[in-house]
C-alpha cells in the first residue's frame, strides 16, 4: 500500500509532518501565506521573492505526478486531456518506476537524480533500527541527498511544491521557496483531494509563479487503493482519472491562457502504477519467518504493500544464514514472485531497507506482519507488477519534442537530470543516476 | 500444421555417399579488403562451362540473413558442374569468392572473402559477414570461376543503443510449392521499404505429388521434387533447392535479409520432438530423419543456427535479434523440444475436457526455451518484444458451430474434434501451462508491447491476448498477436470449395468473433503476406491478399491494418496501410 496502515505504529505528535510545517512557521523559519481566495495557505522560505517574474530566466518547468496511474489507463477514454499531452509531446513507452516501487522514494528519485542507496529513501515504510519500529520515511531529514530543488534556489531561481500526501509534505519538507500546506487532509488517506490540490497548484502559479513547480496528485493512487472493484471494473478507479484528467487540463489551459506555455517544459509521470488483489491473495511471512528455530523472534519486517524489507535484528555473525535462511523460507510461500539479498547491485537499495527484499506476485499484497490487519486494502504497488508508469514531457518550450515517442527506458530517476538539464545546471556531485530525457 | 494430407509409408532412405572433399567441413576466409588478391581463379573452368552449357551455376539465387548491428549472413548455392545437382553428393569441392559493398556497382567493397564448399555440405555457401556499419544497406555477390552470381541487398540492424524512427518487416509463412505460385513473395519483393523479411515457418512441405496441393482435390499446380516424401537428406536438400529455384522467392531472398524459423512442415508433419504425425516407423526412426532436414536447413538457409552458420555444430534455432532499442525479435522452435500432441479423438456426442492439454509436465517450448523467452520478455529488454512464434499462442474457444462446418474448419485450424470441443492441441492451447507461465511472468513484471508474430494456420488474425478469456474484456490482456496468412496453403475456402468470403465462410468467421471476444479480427479465406511496421508508438500489421493461387499473375491488393498501441496491448483498427 502506498501509505500508513491503520495498523502502524503511530509516532510522536511532534513528528508528523503537518505538526513539523506549522512549527517552522511558529519559529519564523518560514512565513505564511494565505492565497487563492479559497483558504489555501503557502508558506515560503525566509526572504524569498514574491514572484519569480523578470528573475533570470522566463523558463519554467513543471512536474505533475499523477500518483499511481497506470501507463494503459491513459488510453482508457478517462483520460483525453492527458492522452492529448502525451501525444502532443514526447512519449516514453518503456517508461517504468524504481525498485521499491512505492511513492516516497520515487518521488525522492524524481527531485535527486539519484537512487535509493545515494538517497537514504528506499520506501515508503522501514524498520527503524535506532527507533526499534517501522515507520514512515516522511521526515525531511530522512532524505540525505541534494535536490534539483535545492540547486534551482542556490543558482536564484525559485521552486514550489504543492504535494497532497501528508509523507510527501514531511519528506521534502521547506526545500522549496514556496510550499502549500495541504488542506482539507482526509484522515484515513493522509493526502489532500486533487480538487483541492490543483487549486492550490493554481494559486501558486499565480501568487508565486516558480520556475520549478512539484505537484502530487493523489486521487489516482488512492481510489485505486481502496478500489473493491479493482481487480475486475475499478468502478472508483474510473472516477478519480476522469475527475484527475479534467483538473490537469485546468492546469494546461492557465499555462496557455497566461502565455507561459510558451516557456514551459511539463513533465507528466506517475511514481508507480497499481495492482489489486482479493483477500485470498495474501502473503504474509511474519509467521513463517517466526515459525523457523534460526529466524523466530529476530526478523523485523516492513510492509510496502508489493514488497516486504525484511530485516535481521539477531546476532551480527548470523545475518548470512539468516539471509539465506529468510529468502528460502520465503521463496516457498505462495503469492512470493522473488527475493533479493538487499546488497545486490541492481536494487541499490541502501542499509535502511535492510536485508531481504521479498516481492509478491501480480494479483497478491503482502500483510505483515498480522495477516489480518497490517494490509487490508486491495490495491497495492511496490512489486514488479506496478513498475510501469506514464512518462512524457509536454510544453511548448522549443527544447520540448512535439508528437515524438521514444523507446529509450525512461525512469523517474530521470526527472531531476531533464530538469536540471532544462535549467542549464550540470551533474550533481557523484553524478545523476539518470538520464536527461530532452 | 496439418495440410490434411494422407499418410504414405515410405522406406529409409539413407543420405547418397559424397566424394570425400580435399577441404575442410567448413572454411570461411574473411580475408577483408587486404587479403582481395589471395583468392585469383584460373581461366575456363568446369564452372564457365557448365554456364555456358545452360546450367547457371548461381541457379538458386543469393540470399542474406539474421542481421546483426555489425554482421550479416549471405548465402548461395554453387552448381559447378552439371552433375552436381542437390542432393546428389557430386562435383568437385571449390572455393566461391563473395564480396560486400556498399554500392549496387561494387565500386566500394567493404568486406571480400573465400568461402570453400562441395559436396559435403551440398555445395551451399553460407558466410557470416562481420565489420559492417549499423543500420546500413550492402550490396552481396558470389563468384565462382569466371561466373558471377546476381547481386544480392542487406541491411545491417541497427546499433544496439540506436533508437530508429521505425522497422519494418515482410511476414509470411506455410508456402506450399504444389499448392500454386508464391505470388506472395513477389508482392514483398516489389517493395523498397522494408528492412527484413521474417518467415515464421512451413518454408517448404515434405509430401509427395498428389498430396496436400490445391483445394478439396489436392491439385498440383507444380509438382514437388523430388516425386516421393522428403525423408533422407538427399530428399530434403532436393526440395529446398526446389523451392529456391522460384523465381519470386529468388526475387525476395536477393532484396532483403531474413529472420527465419522452422515449423513442422521442414521436417514432417505435426512434428514434436520424438516424432510426428506424418512419420511413422517404415520411414526409420524420427531422430535421424529430424537430424537431416535440420542439416539440410543449415545448409540451404541464410539463419545461424546455434548461434553460427558452422554446419554439425547443434540445431538450436531460437534465438534473438535485436534492433536497437526499439525492437527484439525472439525466434521461436516450437516443435524440436516440445511433448506429443494430445488427442483430440473424443467419444461422441459428448464433449469432454482433455485434462492433459494443461498438465504442467507436458511442454511446447521445453523448460530451456521457455525460460529463455521469459528472459526475452524481460523488463531490460528493448520496448517492442517481438516473439517470432511459429504457432498461435491466443487461446481459442467455439460453440455453436454448425455440425456441417466442424470438418473444414478442423482441417484448417485443427482447432476441434469432431465433436466440436474447442481444443487447439498443436499451438499453444494444447499446452496450456506453457502458456500460463509466459502470461504469468508478463503480468508479474508488467511487461508491456509482448507482441507475437504467428504463422501456421493459414489465415489472417488480430489478437489481444487476455489473462482471463472468460471474461474478457473485463481484465487486462498480456499483449498482442498477429497472425500472417498464408503464402499457398489451403484456407477455409479451399476446404470448403466454396468462394471466398461466401456465406458458410463468414458464418465461421462471426461464430468464432463472438465466442472470442479477444480477437479483434479475422480472415480464413485469404492468402498473402503481411507487413509490420514498428514505431515507439505503435505497431501495425497489414494484411495483403492475392487473387487465385493457381495464377502467376494475379494481382495482389491490401485488406486489412491493424495497430496496437504502445503500452495497451489491445488491438485497434488502423485507416490504411503503411508506406503507401
Amino acid at each position: 500500500m502506498c501509505g500508513p496502515s491503520p495498523v502502524e505504529p503511530v509516532e510522536a505528535s511532534d513528528d508528523r509532518p503537518f505538526d513539523v510545517g506549522l512549527a517552522e512557521v511558529r519559529t519564523g523559519r518560514r512565513t505564511l501565506l494565505a492565497a487563492g481566495g479559497a483558504g489555501l495557505l503557502f508558506s515560503s522560505a525566509l526572504g524569498a521573492p514574491a514572484r519569480a517574474a523578470g528573475r533570470p530566466t522566463r523558463k519554467r518547468a513543471y512536474v505533475i505526478v499523477v500518483d499511481g496511474c497506470r501507463p494503459d489507463e491513459i488510453d482508457g477514454g478517462l483520460t483525453p486531456r492527458l492522452q492529448a499531452l502525451r501525444n502532443g509531446g514526447l512519449r516514453f513507452p518503456r517508461a517504468s518506476s524504481m525498485p521499491v516501487m512505492e511513492t516516497i522514494p520515487n518521488h525522492v528519485m524524481m527531485m535527486t537524480g539519484v537512487r535509493p542507496d545515494r538517497s537514504g529513501v528506499p520506501a515508503n515504510s522501514i524498520y527503524d533500527r535506532k527507533l526499534g519500529d517501522v515507520r514512515t520515511l516522511g521526515r525531511a531529514g530522512d532524505l540525505r541527498a541534494d535536490t534539483v530543488i535545492e540547486r534551482l534556489n542556490r543558482r536564484g531561481l525559485t521552486t514550489g511544491t504543492v504535494l497532497s500526501k501528508e509523507y510527501l509534505y514531511g519528506v521534502f519538507g521547506p526545500r522549496a521557496t514556496h510550499r502549500w500546506e495541504p488542506a482539507p487532509v482526509i484522515p484515513v488517506s493522509g493526502h489532500a483531494p486533487d480538487v483541492f490540490t490543483m487549486n492550490a497548484a493554481l494559486a501558486m502559479l499565480d501568487e508565486f509563479d516558480p520556475h520549478l513547480m512539484f505537484v502530487n496528485l493523489g486521487d489516482i493512487d488512492r481510489f485505486g487503493h481502496v478500489d473493491l472493484t479493482g481487480t475486475t471494473l475499478r468502478v472508483a478507479r474510473r472516477l478519480a482519472l476522469a475527475d484527475t484528467d479534467n483538473l490537469v487540463g485546468r492546469f494546461i489551459d492557465r499555462l496557455r491562457s497566461t502565455g507561459r506555455w510558451k516557456h514551459s517544459m511539463v513533465i507528466v509521470l506517475a511514481d508507480h502504477s497499481m495492482d489489486w488483489s482479493t483477500p485470498d491473495q495474501i502473503v504474509s511471512l511474519q509467521p513463517v519467518l517466526d515459525a523457523d528455530p534460526l529466524l523466530a523472534g529476530k526478523v523485523r519486517i516492513a510492509c510496502n504493500g508489493g514488497a516486504d524489507l525484511l530485516y535481521w535484528t539477531g546476532s551480527p555473525g548470523q545475518r548470512a544464514a539468516a539471509i539465506s535462511r529468510m529468502r528460502a523460507l520465503a521463496a516457498g510461500v505462495p503469492g512470493v514472485l522473488a527475493t533479493h539479498e538487499r546488497t545486490q547491485d541492481w536494487l541499490r537499495l541502501g542499509p535502511e531497507a535492510g536485508d531481504v527484499v521479498a516481492f509478491c506476485q501480480a494479483g497478491w499484497r503482502f500483510s505483515d506482519p498480522d495477516r489480518l490487519l497490517s494490509n487490508p486494502i486491495p490495491g497495492n504497488h511496490g512489486h514488479p507488477a506496478t513498475r510501469q508508469i506514464p512518462f512524457f514531457i509536454a510544453g511548448g518550450h522549443p527544447r520540448v519534442p512535439h508528437r515524438k515517442a521514444s523507446p529509450a527506458h525512461a525512469t523517474t530517476v530521470d526527472v531531476a537530470p531533464t530538469v536540471a538539464s532544462f535549467f542549464g545546471l550540470g551533474a550533481p556531485r557523484g553524478g545523476w543516476d539518470g538520464h536527461a530525457r530532452l | 500444421m496439418t495440410g490434411g494430407a494422407p499418410r504414405r509409408l515410405r522406406g529409409v532412405t539413407s543420405p547418397r555417399p559424397e566424394p570425400k572433399a580435399p577441404l575442410g567441413r567448413r572454411t570461411v576466409l574473411a580475408t577483408g579488403i587486404a587479403g582481395a588478391g589471395a583468392a585469383t581463379l584460373v581461366g575456363s573452368s568446369p564452372a564457365e562451362a557448365a554456364q555456358r552449357a545452360g546450367t547457371p551455376v548461381f541457379r538458386h539465387g543469393v540470399a542474406s540473413g539474421d542481421p546483426l548491428p555489425h554482421g550479416v549472413l549471405i548465402w548461395t548455392r554453387v552448381t559447378p558442374t552439371p552433375a552436381s545437382t542437390p542432393g546428389s553428393g557430386h562435383g568437385p569441392p571449390v572455393r566461391v569468392r563473395w564480396e560486400v559493398a556498399t554500392d549496387e556497382r561494387f565500386r566500394n567493397v567493404v568486406r571480400r572473402g573465400v568461402f570453400a564448399t562441395g559436396p559435403s555440405r551440398d555445395h551451399t555457401v553460407k558466410a557470416d559477414v562481420t565489420g559492417l556499419e549499423p543500420a546500413t544497406w550492402y550490396h552481396y555477390r558470389f563468384r565462382l570461376d569466371g561466373v558471377t552470381s546476381r547481386v544480392g541487398r542487406t541491411r545491417t540492424a541497427p546499433a544496439h543503443d540506436a533508437t530508429p524512427d521505425h522497422l519494418r518487416f515482410g511476414v509470411v509463412s506455410c508456402a506450399n510449392w504444389q499448392a500454386g505460385y508464391f505470388t506472395a513473395y513477389r508482392g514483398l519483393a516489389r517493395r523498397d521499404d522494408l528492412h527484413a523479411v521474417v518467415h515464421l515457418g512451413d518454408y517448404l512441405y515434405e509430401y509427395c505429388p498428389g498430396e496436400y496441393g490445391y483445394g478439396t482435390s489436392d491439385t498440383n499446380i507444380r509438382r514437388h521434387q523430388p516425386r516421393h516424401e522428403m525423408v533422407s537428406l538427399a530428399d530434403y536438400r532436393e526440395r529446398h533447392a526446389q523451392y529456391k529455384s522460384d523465381p519470386d522467392l529468388q526475387d525476395l531472398h536477393a532484396k532483403y535479409p531474413w529472420i527465419v524459423t522452422w515449423d513442422d512442415h521442414e521436417v514432417a508433419n505435426d512434428a514434436f520432438r520424438n516424432g510426428a504425425e506424418n512419420h511413422d516407423s517404415g520411414e526409420g526412426p524420427y531422430r535421424p530423419r529430424r537430424a537431416r532436414a535440420h542439416r539440410a536447413y543449415d545448409e540451404w538457409m541464410p539463419a545461424r543456427l546455434d548461434g553460427t552458420a558452422a554446419l554439425g555444430d547443434g540445431d538450436r534455432l531460437y534465438r534473438r535479434l535485436r534492433f536497437g532499442k526499439l525492437a527484439e525479435l525472439s525466434m521461436l522452435d516450437l516443435r524440436s523440444h516440445r511433448d506429443k500432441q494430445v488427442s483430440t479423438q473424443l467419444p461422441a456426442p459428448a464433449p469432454q475436457p482433455v485434462p492433459e492439454v494443461s498438465d504442467p509436465d507436458r511442454t511446447i517450448t521445453g523448460r530451456r526455451q521457455l525460460q529463455w523467452l521469459k528472459d526475452s520478455l524481460g523488463r531490460d529488454r528493448p520496448q517492442w518484444k517481438i516473439v517470432g512464434n511459429p504457432v498461435m499462442i491466443a487461446p481459442l474457444a467455439l460453440q455453436g458451430l454448425p455440425d456441417d462446418l466442424v470438418a473444414p474448419v478442423n482441417a484448417v485450424l485443427e482447432v476441434l474434434p469432431d465433436d466440436g470441443f474447442p481444443i487447439n492441441v498443436d499451438q499453444w492451447d494444447g499446452y496450456t501451462d506453457d502458456r500460463r507461465e509466459v502470461f504469468a511472468h508478463i503480468r508479474n513484471h508488467q511487461i508491456t508491447d509482448a507482441l507475437f508474430l504467428t504463422g501456421d494456420i493459414h489465415s489472417a488474425w488480430a489478437s489481444e491476448l487476455p489473462y482471463d478469456a472468460s471474461t474478457y474484456p473485463v481484465g487486462d490482456s498480456a499483449g498482442v498477436e498477429f497472425v500472417c496468412t498464408s503464402v499457398t496453403s489451403n484456407n477455409l475456402k479451399d476446404q470448403l470449395g466454396t468462394p471466398a468470403h461466401s456465406a458458410p465462410n463468414l458464418l465461421v468467421e462471426q461464430v468464432l468473433l463472438a465466442n472470442n471476444r479477444h480477437i479483434k479480427y479475422l480472415n480464413f479465406d485469404d492468402h498473402g503476406f503481411s507487413v509490420l511496421d514498428i514505431t515507439a508508438k505503435r505497431a501495425q500489421m497489414d494484411w495483403f491478399v492475392i487473387g487465385d493461387r493457381a495464377d502467376r499473375h494475379t494481382p495482389i491488393t491490401w485488406t486489412a491494418s491493424y495497430a496496437t498501441r504502445a503500452g495497451t496491448g489491445r488491438v485497434v483498427k488502423a485507416d490504411g496501410p503503411v508506406g503507401r
